[in-house]
C-alpha cells in the first residue's frame, strides 16, 4: 500500500511538471488560426496579437476602445494587444530579442523608427508594401524611416518632434527677454550660444538652466541627433554602412563638447529628478510634444520655441520618428494582419490616436480631422511646423541597436566626467566617440557587410 | 526478520528514493546543466540573436577577442573590487548586528525585524529608493541634503566614477546584511552557555569571550556566510542595471551586466556565451580557492 502510494505521488508530480512544460507553448498557440468546431462551413477565426510599449492612460484607453470596435466588426479576425513596459531603457527590445530566439514573436510588433532597418535586415519583419502601395498621404520622414531596401517594413500613425520648453514665470524673475524668445521662427530658431546664455542666466541655487534627456536608452540618440546634423555631420553615413568620420568627426566632438559644457558649468543636471521641468527645478527643457499634456498639471506659465541650431551653420533640424507597427515572420495570417493595419492607419484612426498620444499625425489628411485642430494652434503648432520643415530621420542601418547602446553609454560617460571635473575634456570625448565608431564598424562588418 | 525480506525492503526504499529525486534532478538538468552545455556550445559560434538561422562556427575566435577586450577586463576588475570589498564589509556588519540582537531585552524582536526587512523588499525597489537618497541635488537627495546642512559640499554619488561603485557597495551591504545576520544569530544560539560561564569564571573579559568562545564556535557559520556572500557578489546585476546602467565611465559595469548587454542589447549571443563560460570558470576557481583557504586543518 505504501509503495503504491509512493508511486502514485511520484506520477502526480511528474504529471504536474509535464503540465507546466506544456503551458509554456501557449503564446505561440494563441497566435494560430483556429477553426471553431468540426463543421467545415463555420468561419475560421484568426487571432492576432500585438506587442507595443505601454503608454499613458489616454493611449491605453484608445486601444481598448478601438480593438473593441474592430473585434465587433470583424468576428473572423480577433485582435488583442499586450502593453509591455519599456522603462526608459531597452527592456522592450530585450523582450523582443528573447521572442526571436524562442520563435514566439507576436503577429504585429511595434518597433521604434530607427530599429525598422534592424528588424527588416534580420528577416524579423515582413514587407508591407503590398498593403500600403500608396504612401503619398504619409509625411516624408515617416516613409523614409519605415523603408528598408526600397520596401516599406513598418507603418506608424504618428510622428514625433522635440522643441525647447521654457518656464515663463521663472524667466520673468530672471529678467529674460520673453519677446525675443517668442520671436524665433521655424527658419530662424534660437542658436546654441543664445541657448547657453539663457541657461546661464537662469541657473540659480534652486534651478538649473536646462534639462537634457538623460534616459539610458534610445532617448539620448533620438533627442540629441539634430544638434549633430545641424552642426554639419550626422551619426552615421547616409547609406548606413559606416560611423567612422561621422559620430567621431571634429564636428561631432564639437557638438558633444557643447552639450557636456552645459553639464560642466552646472547649467544642466547629470542626474535630474523625474519631471524636472514640471517640478519647477529647471528653467528650460529639450523635450517632445507629449510633454504638452504632461504640463497641463504645471502650476506655472510655460512656452515652447523651436529646437536650437548650431551657430556655425544656422541649419534648423528637428528629431522625428515614432514607434511603428510591423508584421512579424511568426504571424499566423499576414493578410489578416495587413487588413487590420490598413484599418488602423485610416485617417480617422490616425487623427484620434495622434490626439490621444499627443504626437503629430503621420498622415497629411488626418490634419483635416477635428481631433487634430490643436496642431494648428500654439503650442502644438511648433512641433507640426518642425515636422513639416526640418525633420531629420535617424540613421537607417541594421547595426542601429549596437550604435544606440554604445552612443548612450559614451554620452553618459562624457556627461559624468564633465559633472565630476567641472570642465570639458575634448580628448576624452574624442576617445569615447572613436570607441562608438569602432564598435559600430565591427558589428556592421561582422553581421551585415 | 529474514535476510531476503530485509534486502527487498532496502531495494524498495532505494527505488522510492530515486523516484522522489527524479523531478528535482530533471529540473536541475533542464534549467542548469542544459543551459551550461549550450553556453559552452554557442561560445564557439558567431551568433547574432536576431539571426538564429545564420550561425557560423568560428572556433576560439570569441575567446581570443574576449582576452583583448578592454571592456571585459574592466567588468572583471569591477566585479572583483565589489566582491573583495562587500564580502568582509557585509560579513562584519552582519556579525555585529547578530551580536546586538542575540541578547534578550525588551523589543529585541522589533530590531531583528527591522534589520531583516530590507531582505523582504525587492532589490529593484530598494535601488530606486537609493537613487533618490543619493541624488546630487540637495533639494531632492536626502544624503546630500544632510551633507549640505553639515556645511559640506554635495557629492555626485552615482555619477562620479570615484564614488559610484562604493555607493552601490554601501547600499548592497546594508540590504544584504540582514539575511547573514539571521544565519549568524542561529549560529550564536547554538553556542552552549556553559562555555561563556566557564570563560567568565576564568576571568575572561567580554572581548576575550568573543575572541576565544564566540568566534571559534562560529567558524563553520562564518565560512558559510563568506562563501554565499562571495557567490552572490560575483553575480551583481540588479543594482548597476537600475542605478547606473554600468556607468559612469563603466566603473559599475559588472561581468553579469556585460554578458547581458552583449547578449541582449547588442545581440552578440555567441560572444556573450564565451564571456559567460570564462566567468563561470573564474567563479568556480574562486570558490575552490576560498574553500581551500577556509578548510579545516
Amino acid at each position: 500500500m505504501k509503495r503504491l502510494f509512493t508511486l502514485a505521488l511520484a506520477c502526480l508530480m511528474a504529471l504536474s511538471l509535464a503540465a507546466c512544460g506544456g503551458s509554456s507553448g501557449g503564446g505561440a498557440d494563441a497566435n494560430q488560426t483556429a477553426d471553431n468546431g468540426s463543421d467545415a462551413n463555420e468561419t475560421a477565426v484568426t487571432y492576432l496579437n500585438i506587442w507595443q510599449p505601454s503608454d499613458k492612460e489616454s493611449v491605453e484607453n484608445w486601444w481598448v476602445e478601438k480593438l473593441a470596435e474592430w473585434n465587433a466588426a470583424h468576428p473572423d479576425i480577433q485582435v488583442s494587444r499586450d502593453a509591455i513596459d519599456r522603462s526608459d531603457s531597452y527592456a522592450y527590445d530585450n523582450k523582443v530579442a528573447t521572442a526571436v530566439t524562442s520563435n514566439s514573436l507576436p503577429d504585429i510588433l511595434y518597433v521604434d523608427g530607427p530599429q525598422v532597418s534592424y528588424y527588416a535586415a534580420n528577416g524579423i519583419t515582413l514587407p508591407l508594401t503590398s498593403y500600403f502601395p500608396d504612401t503619398s498621404d504619409f509625411v516624408d520622414s515617416t516613409v523614409a524611416e519605415c523603408t528598408y531596401n526600397g520596401d516599406l517594413y513598418a507603418i506608424t500613425a504618428t510622428e514625433s518632434s522635440v522643441a525647447l520648453y521654457y518656464n515663463i514665470d521663472y524667466m520673468k524673475e530672471c529678467g529674460v527677454d520673453l519677446d525675443q524668445l517668442a520671436a524665433y521662427t521655424v527658419d530662424n530658431p534660437i542658436k546654441w550660444s543664445e541657448f547657453e546664455a539663457l541657461a546661464a542666466q537662469c541657473t540659480t541655487e534652486n534651478y538649473v538652466g536646462t534639462h537634457i534627456v538623460m534616459d539610458h536608452g534610445e532617448g539620448l540618440p533620438y533627442a540629441l541627433e539634430p544638434m549633430y546634423v545641424s552642426n554639419g555631420v550626422d551619426y552615421i553615413s547616409a547609406d548606413g554602412t559606416t560611423a567612422q568620420g561621422y559620430v567621431n568627426s571634429p564636428e561631432a566632438v564639437e557638438t558633444t563638447a557643447f552639450l557636456a559644457n552645459l553639464i560642466a558649468k552646472g547649467y544642466a543636471n547629470v542626474d535630474p529628478i523625474t519631471d524636472e521641468f514640471l517640478n519647477g527645478a529647471c528653467a528650460t527643457e529639450i523635450q517632445g510634444s507629449w510633454d504638452v499634456t504632461v504640463l497641463e498639471a504645471a502650476d506655472f506659465e510655460w512656452g515652447v520655441t523651436y529646437y536650437p541650431v548650431s551657430d556655425k551653420t544656422g541649419t534648423p533640424v528637428s528629431p522625428c520618428g515614432d514607434w511603428a507597427a510591423a508584421i512579424t515572420r511568426n504571424c499566423s495570417n499576414p493578410d489578416a494582419a495587413g487588413e487590420f493595419l490598413q484599418w488602423l492607419m485610416s485617417p480617422e484612426n490616425v487623427a484620434s490616436y495622434s490626439a490621444a498620444i499627443s504626437k503629430p499625425a503621420s498622415r497629411l489628411s488626418a490634419y483635416d480631422d477635428p481631433a487634430m485642430a490643436a496642431y494648428k494652434e500654439y503650442p502644438l503648432s511648433v512641433f507640426q511646423e518642425e515636422l513639416s520643415n526640418n525633420a531629420s530621420p535617424r540613421p537607417r542601418t541594421p547595426s542601429y541597436a549596437t550604435f544606440s547602446t554604445d552612443y548612450a553609454e559614451a554620452m553618459t560617460n562624457i556627461f559624468a566626467r564633465a559633472a565630476s571635473n567641472g570642465e570639458v575634456d575634448e580628448s576624452y570625448i574624442q576617445e569615447q566617440l572613436d570607441n562608438v565608431a569602432s564598435k559600430f564598424e565591427k558589428d556592421y562588418n561582422d553581421y551585415y557587410a | 526478520m529474514p535476510a531476503s525480506n530485509l534486502s527487498a525492503r532496502k531495494r524498495n526504499e532505494r527505488i522510492s528514493a530515486y523516484v522522489f529525486i527524479v523531478p528535482a534532478v530533471a529540473l536541475l538538468i533542464a534549467f542548469l546543466v542544459v543551459p551550461m552545455v549550450y553556453t559552452v556550445y554557442y561560445s564557439v559560434f558567431r551568433y547574432q540573436v536576431m539571426r538564429p538561422d545564420n550561425i557560423t562556427f568560428v572556433g576560439l575566435k570569441n575567446y581570443l577577442e574576449l582576452f583583448q577586450d578592454s571592456d571585459f577586463w574592466q567588468s572583471l576588475r569591477n566585479t572583483l573590487y565589489f566582491t573583495v570589498v562587500v564580502v568582509p564589509t557585509q560579513t562584519v556588519l552582519a556579525l555585529a548586528l547578530a551580536l546586538l540582537v542575540s541578547k534578550r531585552f525588551r523589543g529585541v524582536s522589533v530590531f531583528r525585524t527591522m534589520y531583516f526587512s530590507p531582505q523582504l523588499t525587492s532589490m529593484v525597489v530598494i535601488s530606486v529608493l537609493w537613487i533618490v537618497l543619493y541624488n546630487s541635488n540637495p533639494n531632492t537627495g536626502l544624503i546630500n541634503s544632510l551633507l549640505v546642512n553639515l556645511g559640506m559640499q554635495p557629492v555626485n554619488f552615482l555619477t562620479n566614477p570615484k564614488t559610484a561603485m562604493n555607493a552601490i557597495i554601501f547600499m548592497s551591504a546594508w540590504q544584504g546584511a540582514g539575511y547573514q545576520m539571521m544565519i549568524f544569530l542561529a549560529g550564536l544560539q547554538g553556542i552552549p552557555g556553559e562555555q561563556y560561564e566557564a570563560a567568565s569564571i576564568d576571568g575572561a573579559s567580554r572581548v576575550q569571550q568573543f575572541l576565544y568562545v564566540t568566534l571559534p564556535n562560529l567558524r563553520g557559520t562564518i565560512k558559510y556566510v563568506i562563501m554565499i556572500t562571495m557567490i552572490q557578489a560575483m553575480k551583481l546585476f540588479t543594482q548597476p542595471y537600475v542605478m547606473t546602467q554600468g556607468g559612469p565611465e563603466n566603473k559599475t559595469r559588472t561581468m553579469v551586466y556585460y554578458i547581458y548587454t552583449q547578449g541582449f542589447q547588442k545581440g552578440n549571443f555567441g560572444y556573450a556565451c564565451s564571456v559567460a563560460a570564462v566567468f563561470f570558470v573564474i567563479v568556480v576557481t574562486m570558490s575552490l580557492i576560498m574553500q581551500r583557504i577556509t578548510a579545516e586543518d
